[in-house]
């Protein structure tokens, strides 16, 4: 409940803040938005099976935000960024949508 | 990466069986952990419920709180972000923004280069216009003047008036040709006799007691409107041995008057030959 409250605040937070984003982080930004999804997912999906674990939800979010801004940095330098962005928000949507099923099994048994 | 990672395995193996039976209730290759699991008999719902409600304040739901805080803040700044006004470069990466001006600067040279190509056409159809304009004030020059040799046009000018009485009907055609060639050859532009213009073909006949000129019998007094330089025009007719003595020897009476103004307004309708052509352009 606190956790659901917590998205919902930040949710509220960053539309009334609304702040720039800053030209450092501007491209990493959606990857690791949608990074964090997949790991929300995940944390979901654990915690419907039983195995949750607040440490490796943290782990798993955290190096998700991380893995996924490194790549779309490593692609830019590399030249490759945009399909390389592509390829991680494909891949991240592939495993939200496993997750989603699996959640969707447990929450509603079909 | 996430927890889903943490245990490939099994997960594998519980999401097979559950696609395909009826009965997930009861996987039968569940793992041992997973029996284990099922001993408090608590389903994924039950579960749910249960960490939605009640409200408990652990650290695993403060640290969960906090990141999702975090997403949501991530999730919205990018959204709004993204829907302001200037977002369609907004979100770019520097190599796609790079491509788009590359792409501008493409189009903008390729604008320019047709602006170029547009400009020296207009450039060029106007000094062609101008070209024709003048080509065509020109023809209009050279029509009138033309006009006036060919007798299709009006004439003004200084020039002389020869008046042939010829009371005896002495005067034949052929003197009033040597008095025609006269003139021309002292340099008249413009010839008519008593109404008929003198062009290039006109011919002189003798006609019963007056004279044909292109086939228009015109009576005496003759009257020969000539537009030339008066200067040079009467002294050719006055030359001793020339027309005016030779038509008074035929007792003629002869007038010659200097006139500042002629006015020859006898046409002649502007024929195409039938069988001359032009050799020329």
């Amino acid at each position: 409940m606190i956790a659901v409250l917590g998205l919902v605040l930040g949710v509220v937070a960053g539309l009334l803040v609304g702040p720039e984003v800053p030209a450092v982080v501007e491209p990493y930004l959606p990857i690791a938005v949608v990074a964090a999804l997949d790991a929300v997912f995940g944390g979901l999906r654990a915690m419907l099976d039983g195995i949750f674990d607040d440490k490796v939800f943290v782990v798993s979010f955290l190096s998700n935000v991380v893995v996924a801004a490194l790549i779309v940095f490593l692609g830019d330098e590399l030249g490759v960024g945009a399909q390389l962005s592509t390829g991680v928000v494909v891949v991240l949507g592939i495993r939200i949508f496993s997750n989603a099923a699996a959640i969707r099994r447990h929450v509603f048994r079909a | 990466m996430s927890d889903r990672d943490e245990t490939p395995t099994t997960r594998l193996r519980r999401e097979l069986p559950a696609e395909v039976p009826a009965a997930p209730a009861a996987p039968p290759t569940g793992a041992g952990r997973q029996q284990a699991e099922q001993q408090p008999a608590l389903t994924g719902r039950q579960r749910l419920v249960n960490g939605l409600w009640p409200p408990r304040v652990t650290r695993a739901q403060l640290i969960v709180a906090l990141l999702l805080f975090g997403l949501g803040f991530g999730l919205a700044v990018q959204v709004a972000s993204n829907s302001e006004g200037d977002g369609a470069l907004r979100g770019a990466r520097q190599e796609d923004l790079v491509r788009i001006l590359d792409e501008l600067d493409d189009r903008t040279q390729r604008l320019e280069e047709e602006k170029q190509g547009l400009e020296s056409q207009r450039t060029e159809l106007e000094n062609s216009s101008d070209q024709a304009e003048e080509a065509r004030r020109q023809t209009v020059e050279k029509e009138r003047q033309l006009g006036v040799l060919a007798g299709t046009v009006a004439a003004q000018g200084p020039g002389i008036t020869l008046t042939v009485e010829d009371t005896k009907g002495t005067v034949e055609a052929d003197m009033l040709l040597d008095a025609v060639q006269e003139l021309r050859a002292a340099g008249a532009e413009a010839i008519q006799v008593n109404g008929v213009r003198v062009v290039a073909g006109t011919y002189l006949t003798d006609s019963g007691d007056g004279v044909g000129v292109d086939g228009n019998k015109i009576d005496q007094p003759y009257r020969f409107k000539v537009i030339g330089k008066p200067q040079d025009l009467e002294p050719a007719l006055n030359i001793p041995g020339g027309v005016v003595q030779t038509l008074e020897k035929e007792q003629a009476t002869v007038v010659v008057e200097r006139a500042d103004k002629i006015i020859v307004d006898a046409l002649r309708a502007a024929e195409r030959p039938d069988y001359a052509r032009s050799s020329s352009q």
